[in-house]
């Protein structure tokens, strides 16, 4: 099982989420974050007053999936957050070692 | 065996529910089923009788038992019948406990009543309800008599405070943000405590025993005590419902249960609104009900009973409002028929004073409702003062709730009946559609224009009203934003609103979610897309008041509607659209067009007049200007005839004026600009500096006048006679500037604490050019110095931006050096920036202080 993590332009976020649930992926964990990579924090200087916006909003996608789906879901990620220009985003993936659905105790693939 | 008889009798009383009992009827008969069994228990028991008295107590008491309601008793006993307490209180809880019932229980005596009454203000009230079951009359008597002479008697003024205060308490508990979608339907504002509390001090402190006597005694008026009993008879059949939808004692209104409750009472969906909202709104508006009547009635048991407040004198403010003991009054019902305005007035000065209306006064307003007719809904005076709320309330939120609870705002304002109270089934909308835009109004007033980096608003009443109506077109099927705007064109034009106003107001509200929508949904890196905002917003000014409203919209939606990283989202596009609407034309094309092909456009603009060469006009200033103004330019150059000679052409763009100068470029011709638009008055906000490859300077400065006075008024003829006079070096710009700013010296030792100057310089920030700033304190004459200081170094200015943040200005140049290049050498930099703050230290430029 692996952890998927994108990050994603804000507006990206819907295109995303329909992508993914075409695939059949049905749940995803969604979050606000802010942060900055090769973007950087830019200035923006308006009527003489410097604005300095250090940390770009982003939207955080987090999603556990078999081994088996890493390539495909993170090829449609790809996909579709590309614009083409910088700030596009990043995905990582990540090993997990178990999953546990709280309510029945079901571990592994059936907990997904 | 008993238990299994009583549940038998309330699943019998559930059945009869089913069948449409329901509101007193089903409480009296639980109350009663109760009863009787509970007589029947003591009876039986061979223990139970002298020295004891079995008690209702709180809702029992009352006979108001709701179906999950507790059943408070009080087993009352003599201090000798102790020994046979045991068997008895057997014999009464326990089969109530085997049938799930929920008893409140207590055993004492006379004595112990009256200490723990003391203690405990809860078990005080549920004293005030008590009813005598079974057992000893007299016991009950002696302990209700012994309670009163205790406890209310001599201490009204104290148990008028408690209750108040508990009451209260309440209010700020049950008032947060979860039970405003969920209301608690017993202890939120407006619920079934409010209707005890009420009772109570009726009942405790004037012996009135129910509503009919509460108004014979004047203390609610008919009109009061009729809308009252409905909420109270609606609330009492939620309740019933609540209790055997819940199976539990459950009071508060989950958002499971809302949508099943309004089908249950035939609330059906419409187009546009939801059945459940209707309910909603109904239970909203009963709550509402009932915590009005309430708080008046209390305001009024508090003068009657309270201490008598500090300044009795009274002073009247205009003819027909007083002021007395800090409250504002309405004095002359005869005035008011004559002056109905009056009614808006006294609003007026209840936000300017920021005193509190008198609950009398309160009622006024709400018995003369009927004088708001069409006629004083056009009316100047009305509006004049309405707006004068919406702009310059202390507390608007507070002045507004009494307008919409005192009826008048639906009154002036019928769009608004409609939305009032209204409801959204979601739990993203925490407040009714109402309680939303009052809260917008007061949230628009928290937000400081200066913070943000955007034009100023030149009508602030547009984008108040723009706050308080921007939803009035919900409850409807259509698009809310849409219907809104048709809305309120019409209300606009009743207020006198002028064309332009009423286009910005009718825009403001189409257009309130356009921003937040787009800053969330859109790619903000889509040249194209941000132009195409810049064309839909057309002016700054509108940008300005949508990114505000658009803030206070959504802090007054609910915690979870404003973020900070929606904040920073809003605030990017906004700036990216700010950008495009300041250089005016939003048709112009992106860089990815080109020069190349802006030349083509004035080529065809101007026909055989367009110069052979295009060359001479740079990149860089073709991507600056729409085809038409380059068109202008060029031909204004033809009219340049000699060297020193300048052509200056002034436009108004309502929020600053700018002033087109061109002239043949020369050293120092920026300064002697800034020093003649000073000598007339003129602040410099920003400025665009071109020359063109012939040597032509294309120089654009916006500028705001320094005193009051408007365009018209400006000596723009003899501004330009000056720059002529100063580009042929016949005018002294320094003494006449120390000259004619003389006046505002300030005496020594007045100085403000003022920030140290600075000077930064920065090859970083932008890829051409370097970055001067200069931080100084404002004087006038200031620019001028500077930008004289930067023509001696031969540094060319490009662009720059002035604005001035409180006593400082920060005045940010684009600059290279006489070869066209940055200004790396450390050296000369440092140079630069010594010769800077020296200009910026000087507080005159003669060493004298001045107060600008």
């Amino acid at each position: 099982m692996k952890k998927i993590e994108a990050i994603i332009k804000p507006f990206k976020l819907d295109e995303v989420k329909d992508a993914l649930n075409e695939m059949g992926i049905k749940g995803m964990t969604i979050s606000e974050v802010k942060g900055y990579g090769r973007q950087k924090g830019h200035k923006e200087i308006y009527r003489g007053a410097e604005y300095i916006v250090d940390f770009i909003p982003k939207v955080k996608i987090e999603i556990i999936v078999e081994a088996a789906m890493v390539d495909a879901v993170v090829t449609k990620i790809r996909e579709t957050a590309n614009t083409g220009k910088i700030g596009d985003g990043k995905i990582f993936v990540l090993p997990v070692e178990e999953v546990i659905r709280v309510r029945t105790g079901e571990t592994g693939k059936e907990a997904i | 065996m008993v238990d299994v008889e009583l549940r038998a009798k309330r699943d019998a009383l559930e059945y009869l529910w089913r069948q449409g009992l329901s509101g007193q009827p089903l409480l009296h008969k639980h109350s009663q089923l109760i009863d009787d069994y509970l007589v029947a228990c003591f009876a039986n028991c061979p223990e139970a009788g002298e020295g004891m008295s079995l008690v209702a107590l709180g809702g029992y008491g009352r006979r108001e038992l709701f179906p999950y309601s507790d059943i408070d008793l009080l087993l009352l006993h003599a201090p000798e019948a102790e020994d046979r307490l045991d068997p008895v209180t057997q014999a009464l809880f326990y089969p109530l406990w085997d049938a799930g019932l929920e008893v409140g229980h207590g055993v004492r005596t006379l004595d112990a009543c009256l200490a723990d009454a003391r203690q405990d203000f809860f078990f005080q009230v549920a004293l005030l309800d008590a009813r005598h079951l079974a057992g000893s009359q007299p016991l009950f008597t002696a302990m209700h008599q012994a309670f009163h002479k205790a406890l209310i008697a001599g201490h009204r003024r104290e148990f008028l405070q408690n209750m108040m205060q508990h009451r209260n308490e309440r209010h700020q508990r049950y008032g947060m943000h979860s039970y405003q979608l969920e209301p608690h339907i017993k202890e939120s504002r407006g619920g079934f405590r409010d209707i005890q509390a009420m009772l109570w001090v009726s009942h405790a402190l004037f012996g009135l025993q129910d509503l009919q006597a509460i108004e014979e005694a004047g203390l609610i008026s008919p009109q009061e005590k009729e809308s009252f009993g409905q909420a109270w008879d609606f609330l009492i059949k939620i309740r019933n419902r609540l209790h055997y939808l819940s199976g539990r004692k459950n009071d508060q209104l989950f958002f499971e249960y809302q949508e099943e409750m309004a089908k249950a009472f035939r609330y059906s969906s419409t187009r546009g609104t939801l059945g459940v909202e209707r309910f909603m709104q109904d239970i909203y508006r009963h709550l509402q009900t009932i915590a009005t009547t309430t708080d008046l009635f209390f305001e009024h048991v508090d003068e009657t009973l309270g201490a008598p407040r500090a300044n009795p004198v009274e002073q009247t403010i205009e003819p027909g409002i007083t002021v007395r003991q800090d409250r504002l009054h309405l004095t002359d019902q005869a005035l008011i028929e004559k002056r109905p305005y009056l009614l808006m007035r006294l609003f007026a000065h209840a936000g300017k004073t920021g005193l509190e209306i008198h609950h009398r006064s309160r009622k006024i307003v709400a018995a003369n409702l009927h004088l708001v007719d069409d006629r004083l809904r056009h009316s100047k005076r009305m509006a004049k003062a309405f707006l004068d709320v919406l702009e310059n309330a202390r507390d608007v939120l507070e002045v507004l709730s009494v307008m919409l609870e005192t009826g008048l705002l639906t009154a002036y304002i019928p769009e608004f009946e409609q939305i009032r109270a209204l409801a959204q089934h979601d739990v993203y909308h925490v407040f009714t559609v109402d309680r939303h835009l009052l809260q917008t109004v007061a949230e628009l007033k928290k937000l400081s224009i200066n913070k943000t980096p955007f034009a100023g608003v030149e009508s602030p009443h547009v984008l108040a009203l723009a706050a308080l109506l921007h939803d009035i077109g919900k409850g409807h099927h259509e698009d809310h934003a849409q219907r809104g705007s048709e809305l309120v064109t019409g209300i606009a034009k009743r207020l006198g609103l002028t064309g332009p106003e009423t286009a910005c107001l009718s825009f403001l509200v189409e257009k309130h979610l356009f921003l937040t929508v787009t800053a969330l949904r859109r790619d903000l890196e889509d040249d194209v897309f941000i132009r195409q905002c810049a064309e839909q917003i057309q002016t700054p000014e509108r940008l300005t008041m949508l990114y505000l409203l658009s803030i206070a919209d959504a802090k007054a939606t609910g915690p979870t509607a404003w973020t900070e990283w929606k904040g920073a989202l809003l605030l990017e596009i906004s700036l990216k659209i700010a950008h495009l609407l300041e250089r005016k034309d939003t048709t112009l094309p992106d860089k990815s067009q080109g020069a190349g092909w802006m030349l083509a456009q004035v080529r065809a603009l101007m026909g055989k007049a367009a110069p052979a060469d295009g060359t001479i006009l740079p990149e860089e200033y073709l991507l600056s200007f729409p085809p038409e103004e380059v068109a202008h330019h060029l031909r204004l150059r033809a009219g340049l005839k000699h060297e020193k000679q300048a052509i200056t052409e002034a436009a108004n763009h309502k929020l600053f004026w700018s002033v087109l100068v061109m002239a043949h470029d020369s050293t120092g011709l920026l300064a002697k600009i800034c020093g003649t638009l000073a000598l007339h008055g003129l602040n410099v906000v920003s400025a665009q500096i071109f020359t063109w490859e012939d040597g032509t300077a294309v120089d654009v400065l916006n500028v705001r006048p320094a005193a009051e006075q408007s365009y018209a008024e400006q000596d723009w003829r003899a501004l330009g006679e000056d720059l002529n006079l100063a580009l042929k070096n016949r005018l002294g710009l320094s003494h006449r500037l120390v000259d004619k700013f003389r006046a505002a010296y300030r005496a020594p030792g007045q100085k403000n604490v003022q920030a140290a100057p600075r000077v930064v310089i920065d090859n970083k920030a932008s890829e051409q050019y370097t970055i001067i700033e200069v931080f100084a304190n404002d004087r006038p004459g200031l620019l001028y110095d500077i930008t004289r200081t930067l023509a001696d170094f031969e540094i060319n200015i490009h662009r720059a931006r002035i604005s001035s943040d409180g006593d400082q200005v920060v005045d940010v140049f684009y600059t290279l050096d006489s070869f066209a290049t940055k200004i790396n050498n450390p050296s000369f930099q440092e140079e630069i920036s010594k010769a800077l703050l020296h200009i910026a230290e000087n507080e005159t430029g003669t060493g004298a202080k001045l107060q600008w």
